[in-house]
């Protein structure tokens, strides 16, 4: 057992586990405040917790040969998976998002976000030392087929970050600050057709962005209690377990997409700052790790995954703070939810698997 | 690209990116730093004033029916105009801009704030369409007022019955310290009235009814952004009272413009048929809050419109105690018949020279105690007083329940007063003499009692049998309320005794009795007695001109009287105040009422 342990230890990473253990821990200290009659949610996210661990523990000890291999299969099964949900998805608020196995039921877009950025990683590494436009391309066209079947389902959210984790592989790839711009351009100028084909509800939540307060009784009802909580913190909180607008019903989702809403309400902005550093330096090391590793396919695919739990911290927080529209995505190790823990568990441990092997391909 | 140059700008590019995700989290920082530091007075103003906000419902009052349910006390659906709670202390000024803009006059006097109104406060109920149709239009001059609908209280009847039915009025001080005390403020959270007088203040816990709860939620500016639960109002219940609304009318018709009252009592159940007190008023005119004026007129010190004299009237009973004076003595056995004496108009009180004087100057020749009802004989009484003397009269007064109250279920009742030598020693240190025991005995001297008393005596009188008290609920939401009567000890009594005072109760319709004239073409056999009550002391063998006397000076008409004597079905009394002499004055008030009702029979 002790072997095991020290196995363990050897193959993670101290500060990057350090600090995703932190987040949780917090995440669960706030949960246990705002969920003090009911240890039910408490019990619930232990375990969400401890299937997340078990999960990282496999992947560390998991060769990253394998998931190098498995990666275009991986990617066109999530693929596959997602042109399911678009027949047989089950449909709840008007999107179709999941899928039912048995009593099992699987979120393809969740598994996206891993397996698009392990294929455009592939991809990069197949072509090193060869890498051209013809390859960017190629991997835009991988990238936007996973985005356009998200944003049928319609998920607006989701779809957005699965193109900017696999956008930022191309950016880190070294394509041409030319191609960067010109495709900026294309995007602004499609941006029409885009929003021409946006569902009702979303269409509402972007201008609901602009005044919140126009429409308080509809879309602009949680981001202005959001918004309330968060600034009735003040700098110092009202202390755990004290957040009237959590209490009181007024926040809408503590539990989930506006835990940090709960936490800002209860610990202040000095417990803002907290978090603020945490992440900050859950990213640099992710970075760092990177940095030193070796092969491509690594180098890419460490920096997306770091990049996408950053993109979800920035559109969760942003969300909560009403700087983006209500989008309707977890915040990463803290939001109450199995998936979002597991797949912030795994991408931690993919990346500590992957510093483990520093020369995993051969170059 | 060679390996070696991917390296180089991964590298690069990782320090951009590192240093746009930087840069990216600190927008959000700053915005939470606006949020929490900046406009931190802001957020937590609106998080305490951003609560969910209980509004009561207050509920509907239930109705007060007459026992055949006419509608005595209904609601009507009225447009109100209402004024924020937090705005109230600015009423003078809005007031006053009511009165320049829109031409609105709104009584304000009796409309303080009342802080149990967790809603907004009403101020006027009593719009007229066409000026509510006038503040809509300039709604936006008056923020903080606004027009809402509310049931208030109507009484179709008007001012017949308004004693009975009562009033309600705008909750005060007392009110809320009452529902403190009571533990029943959560009961009138909402509500702007509670029954001050009659039924509507007795059952007032009847027909309050429960209030409901609307949960909502509202903004910081107070505005209702949802309601999240809702829990009805339970109304009120309705009562049936055991008043015949059609038998009242008779009685208040057959009043007139005389001041008095009037209660009829069926003997069979002690439920009060009639009951009228004279002069009456609006009760509608409180609803809103009644105008210092309209209160004044009312409480007029020689109408007295406010005075339930049913029950708060004084007055000496006069002639019509002696039936119960004669069943005193009988059971005491002092002037059975065929005991008579020889009336020359005078009698004299023994070891004295003092005389009383008989209300018939020539006297009555040879009396009886059947005749000395009959004829109400006063030098008859005198001397049975004496005989009886003042200890066993008022036993039997206190069993007939003069000098206590009946317990009827109305607010306001009083004791009355039955003299004895305590009272007197206590109240005026002075000792009890002779002649107030021979006055007593004919209805006179301290005594002092209500119409209902009066009638409850008769009731009992006809009915020796009768163990409840009189009552005025007949029915709550259709359940008929006979458990809820109040029961006391039946008295019993010597048939005969009973039957001689009877017999001298039915002459008194009869040819030579007081009331003779009532008799006449009568289709039933009544038995009653007359009663004239002299308002000041008249001073020993003296006499007085009634003619010469002011009006409210004149003595107080009386009369009791139960019918069919076989067989009463129903008891009155009626005292009419200031009206002379009893049989011709109150007399044919009692028996309008007693043709209608054994008519209908």
């Amino acid at each position: 057992m002790s072997k095991i342990l020290n196995e363990f230890i050897k193959r993670i990473d101290g500060p990057l586990f350090s600090i995703s253990f932190l987040l949780i821990i917090l995440g669960l200290i706030t949960l246990a405040g705002s969920n003090l009659e009911t240890s039910k949610i408490i019990v619930n996210q232990v375990f969400n917790i401890s299937v997340g661990l078990i999960i990282f523990t496999l992947v560390i000890f998991t060769n990253p040969r394998i998931l190098f291999g498995y990666a275009p299969i991986l990617f066109f099964l999530t693929i596959f998976l997602l042109v399911l949900v678009h027949f047989f998805g089950i449909e709840s608020n008007g999107a179709k998002r999941w899928l039912a196995f048995g009593g099992l039921n699987l979120q393809p877009s969740e598994l996206i976000k891993i397996t698009l950025p392990l294929m455009i990683a592939w991809l990069y590494q197949n072509f090193q030392n060869k890498i051209s436009l013809k390859v960017h391309l190629i991997a835009i066209f991988l990238i936007l087929v996973p985005v356009y079947l998200v944003l049928l389902q319609p998920d607006l959210g989701t779809s957005i970050m699965i193109a900017l984790s696999g956008f930022l592989i191309i950016f880190l790839a070294g394509v041409s600050w030319r191609l960067i711009l010109s495709s900026l351009v294309i995007t602004i100028l499609s941006s029409p057709i885009i929003w021409m084909n946006l569902h009702i509800y979303q269409k509402n939540r972007i201008l609901n962005m602009l005044d919140p307060f126009a429409d308080p009784l509809g879309t602009g009802y949680h981001t202005i209690q959001s918004m309330i909580a968060i600034g009735s913190g003040g700098g110092f909180g009202k202390g755990w377990g004290q957040g009237s607008q959590t209490n009181l019903n007024f926040l809408p989702e503590a539990n989930t997409d506006f835990i940090f809403a709960v936490y800002a309400e209860e610990f202040g902005f000095f417990g803002v700052i907290l978090i603020f550093a945490l992440f900050l330096f859950l990213i640099y090391r992710i970075f760092n790790l990177a940095n030193d590793m070796q092969d491509t396919f690594s180098k890419l695919l460490t920096v997306s995954l770091g990049a996408s739990i950053f993109a979800a911290i920035f559109v969760n927080i942003a969300m909560i703070s009403g700087l983006v529209p209500v989008v309707g995505l977890p915040l990463p190790f803290m939001s109450y939810g199995g998936t979002s823990m597991v797949v912030s568990l795994i991408s931690i441990g993919i990346i500590m698997n992957l510093n483990n092997h520093k020369t995993l391909i051969a170059n | 690209m060679d390996n070696y140059r991917f390296k180089y700008i991964f590298k690069k590019r990782i320090q951009i990116l590192f240093g746009l995700l930087v840069f990216l989290l600190f927008i959000p920082l700053i915005k939470i730093f606006y949020l929490q530091i900046i406009q931190f007075e802001r957020f937590h103003a609106l998080s305490k004033n951003n609560s969910i906000k209980i509004i009561p419902i207050p509920p509907k009052r239930g109705l007060i029916l007459d026992r055949n349910n006419v509608i005595l006390a209904d609601n009507k659906l009225v447009h109100s105009l209402e004024i924020e709670r937090s705005s109230y202390s600015n009423i003078n000024e809005i007031k006053n801009q009511l009165k320049a803009k829109l031409n609105i006059d709104i009584d304000i006097n009796d409309k303080k704030i009342n802080y149990l109104y967790k809603d907004t406060i009403p101020i006027s109920f009593n719009l007229t369409d066409e000026q509510i149709a006038r503040f809509v239009a300039h709604q936006y001059s008056f923020p903080t007022l606004r027009i809402k609908q509310r049931f208030i209280r109507d009484y179709p009847q008007g001012e017949s019955s308004a004693h009975i039915v009562g009033f309600i009025n705008r909750i005060n001080d007392e009110d809320i310290i009452f529902f403190n005390k009571e533990n029943l403020t959560s009961e009138y959270l909402g509500s702007t009235h509670t029954g001050k007088s009659g039924s509507e203040k007795f059952y007032e816990n009847l027909i309050h009814g429960k209030p409901g709860f609307k949960e909502i939620e509202v903004d910081a500016k107070q505005n209702v952004i949802r309601t999240l639960q809702e829990k009805k109002a339970i109304p009120g219940k309705a009562i049936n009272l055991t008043i015949d609304y059609k038998l009242q009318k008779i009685a208040e018709k057959a009043f007139g413009e005389k001041k008095g009252a009037l209660i009829a009592i069926d003997p069979k159940n002690a439920e009060v048929l009639a009951y009228v007190s004279q002069p009456t008023f609006n009760p509608a005119l409180f609803t809103d809050g009644i105008s210092q004026k309209a209160w004044a007129k009312l409480n007029e010190s020689s109408s007295k419109a406010m005075l339930d004299r049913v029950v708060s009237g004084l007055y000496p009973p006069g002639s019509t105690l002696k039936p119960f004076v004669a069943l005193a003595a009988l059971g005491n056995n002092i002037r059975k018949p065929p005991f008579s004496i020889f009336d020359s108009g005078r009698f004299k009180m023994p070891n004295s020279s003092k005389v009383f004087r008989d209300w018939k100057k020539e006297g009555h020749g040879t009396v009886d105690i059947i005749k000395a009802i009959s004829v109400s004989c006063d030098t008859f009484f005198y001397g049975l007083g004496l005989e009886l003397g003042i200890t066993k009269l008022n036993k039997i007064l206190d069993d007939f329940g003069f000098g206590k109250k009946t317990m009827i279920d109305i607010h306001g009742e009083k004791k009355g007063l039955i003299a004895n030598k305590k009272w007197k020693k206590e109240k005026f240190d002075q000792p009890w003499y002779a002649g107030e025991t021979a006055i007593t005995a004919i209805g006179q001297g301290f005594t002092l009692v209500t119409p209902l008393q009066l009638a409850n005596a008769t009731a009992k009188l006809a009915n020796p049998s009768l163990s409840i008290k009189p009552h005025l609920l007949l029915s709550v939401d259709g359940v008929k309320q006979d458990k809820k009567i109040k029961i006391e000890k039946a008295q019993s009594y010597d048939d005969k005794n009973l039957q001689w005072v009877k017999e001298g109760m039915v002459n008194v319709t009869k040819k030579g009795g007081t009331a003779a004239f009532l008799g006449k073409n009568s289709e039933y056999q009544m038995a009653s007695k007359t009663g004239t009550a002299q308002l000041f002391g008249l001073k020993i063998d003296e006499e007085y001109n009634e003619d010469l006397l002011p009006d409210n000076l004149k003595d107080h008409a009386l009369f009791i009287s139960y019918a069919p004597a076989d067989k009463p079905e129903i008891v009155i009394a009626v005292i009419v105040e200031n009206g002379g002499h009893g049989g011709s004055v109150a007399g044919p008030i009692a028996k309008a009422v007693m043709d209608a009702y054994l008519k209908e029979k």
